[in-house]
């Protein structure tokens, strides 16, 4: 259906982000103008503004259709460095807007076949583009990710195994050691858990929202780390320095038990791009502390 | 080919990219995470739903672990898996 109708035209309409019209007044109506050469998806037309509504817009670019079908799309982005190439694109024209205003980010690669559709398309989400819109307004999102480092011991570390006896109870010495591994490793995520609890309630004391994003696998991380805590937190933009030095505090204070806190941002308020009713006070989809 | 491997370990990726405004060295996978996986998805029948493009489930998956409090890490003293 999509790769038909992408078919008839040659060119698709991309759409990264939606902001106020004022604040889309700042951007020139063409943009590359004040932005960097090259912003956009590679081989695509400037990025240009497109009113939604009377006081919305999407920052938005015309992109080659035959490499935005779904087909050309699930290879394009099956390449490590395309997938990048992509990624990058997307969040300098998402940042480029969120420089002079709060915007609603959308995922990678939304696309209309045209203007119309898109205006048609948005239009019916106004309403939600306003309250997040005034939710994220002169706030920014900060990632705070805590790992438990594989070769951590507890403090009071058991002597090691000794070389298993020959001989009748070989067996159950052998078991018991195996248990013994298993409780210690069973403890130490356990004291994991327990330090990123701490640092998430500290850190939502400084923030005006959190979200728990699922943690990153081995694959991400290393085998040598495990990652207990994948949290996003939004933040008033002056409690940055702030924040930090909690994370610093935190993070020396959770040190000793072999667990890392790591701090990245500010970030375009991604993680909170999604509606919330009642948003101060809401326990956001997927807050699990 | 995973996500995964864009950025193995704990490295930050520097920020390459023309954008001033990112963050200094925006870690690669949190970048990936973030526009694959947030922001506001608008439903409509010519809107390319990214994250069910078959490779790209499985490269979120790659990149996305099962660890939670139901499922247990996937690490013992043994080794990853």
């Amino acid at each position: 259906m999509t790769s038909t109708a992408a078919a008839r035209s040659t060119s698709l309409l991309c759409v990264f982000a939606i902001c106020r019209s004022r604040t889309a007044a700042g951007l020139p109506a063409e943009l590359p103008t004040g932005l960097p050469a090259g912003t956009g998806h590679a081989r695509g037309g400037p990025l240009t503004v497109l009113p939604i509504g009377d006081s919305l817009a999407a920052l938005v670019q015309e992109v080659p259709a035959e490499e935005f079908t779904e087909q050309a799309l699930q290879q394009r982005l099956a390449d490590q460095s395309t997938l990048e190439a992509c990624a990058r694109a997307h969040h300098a024209a998402v940042s480029a807007a969120a420089a002079l205003g709060p915007v609603v980010p959308l995922p990678l690669a939304t696309l209309f076949t045209d203007r119309h559709r898109a205006r048609s398309v948005l239009a019916e989400s106004l309403e939600r583009f306003h309250r997040v819109l005034n939710r994220t307004e002169g706030r920014v999102e900060w990632a705070v990710k805590v790992h438990l480092r594989r070769d951590s011991r507890p403090a009071a570390e058991p002597s090691p195994p000794e070389p298993a006896p020959a001989g009748p109870g070989a067996g159950r010495a052998y078991l018991s050691r195996v248990r013994g591994r298993e409780q210690d490793r069973l403890s130490r995520q356990d004291a994991a858990r327990a330090a990123a609890a701490r640092v998430h309630d500290a850190v939502r004391g400084v923030a005006a929202g959190s979200v728990q994003r699922r943690p990153h696998g081995p694959r991400v991380t290393g085998n040598d780390r495990l990652q207990v805590m994948n949290a996003a937190y939004l933040v008033e933009e002056a409690r940055g320095p702030e924040l930090a030095a909690l994370v610093r505090i935190m993070r020396e204070e959770v040190a000793l038990s072999g667990v890392d806190v790591d701090l990245s941002g500010p970030w375009v308020p991604y993680s909170f791009a999604e509606d919330v009713e009642d948003a101060e006070d809401a326990e956001l989809a997927g807050e699990r502390t | 080919m995973t996500v995964g491997d864009v950025t193995v370990g704990a490295g930050v990726v520097p920020w390459s990219g023309p954008d001033a405004g990112a963050p200094l060295g925006v870690p690669l996978v949190d970048l990936i995470d973030r526009v694959l996986a947030t922001g506001v998805v608008i439903t409509g029948d010519l809107v390319i739903a990214i994250a069910e493009v078959p490779l790209i489930r499985l490269s979120l998956q790659a990149l996305l672990s099962s660890v939670n409090e139901r499922v247990p890490a996937p690490w013992a003293d043994g080794g990853p898996l």
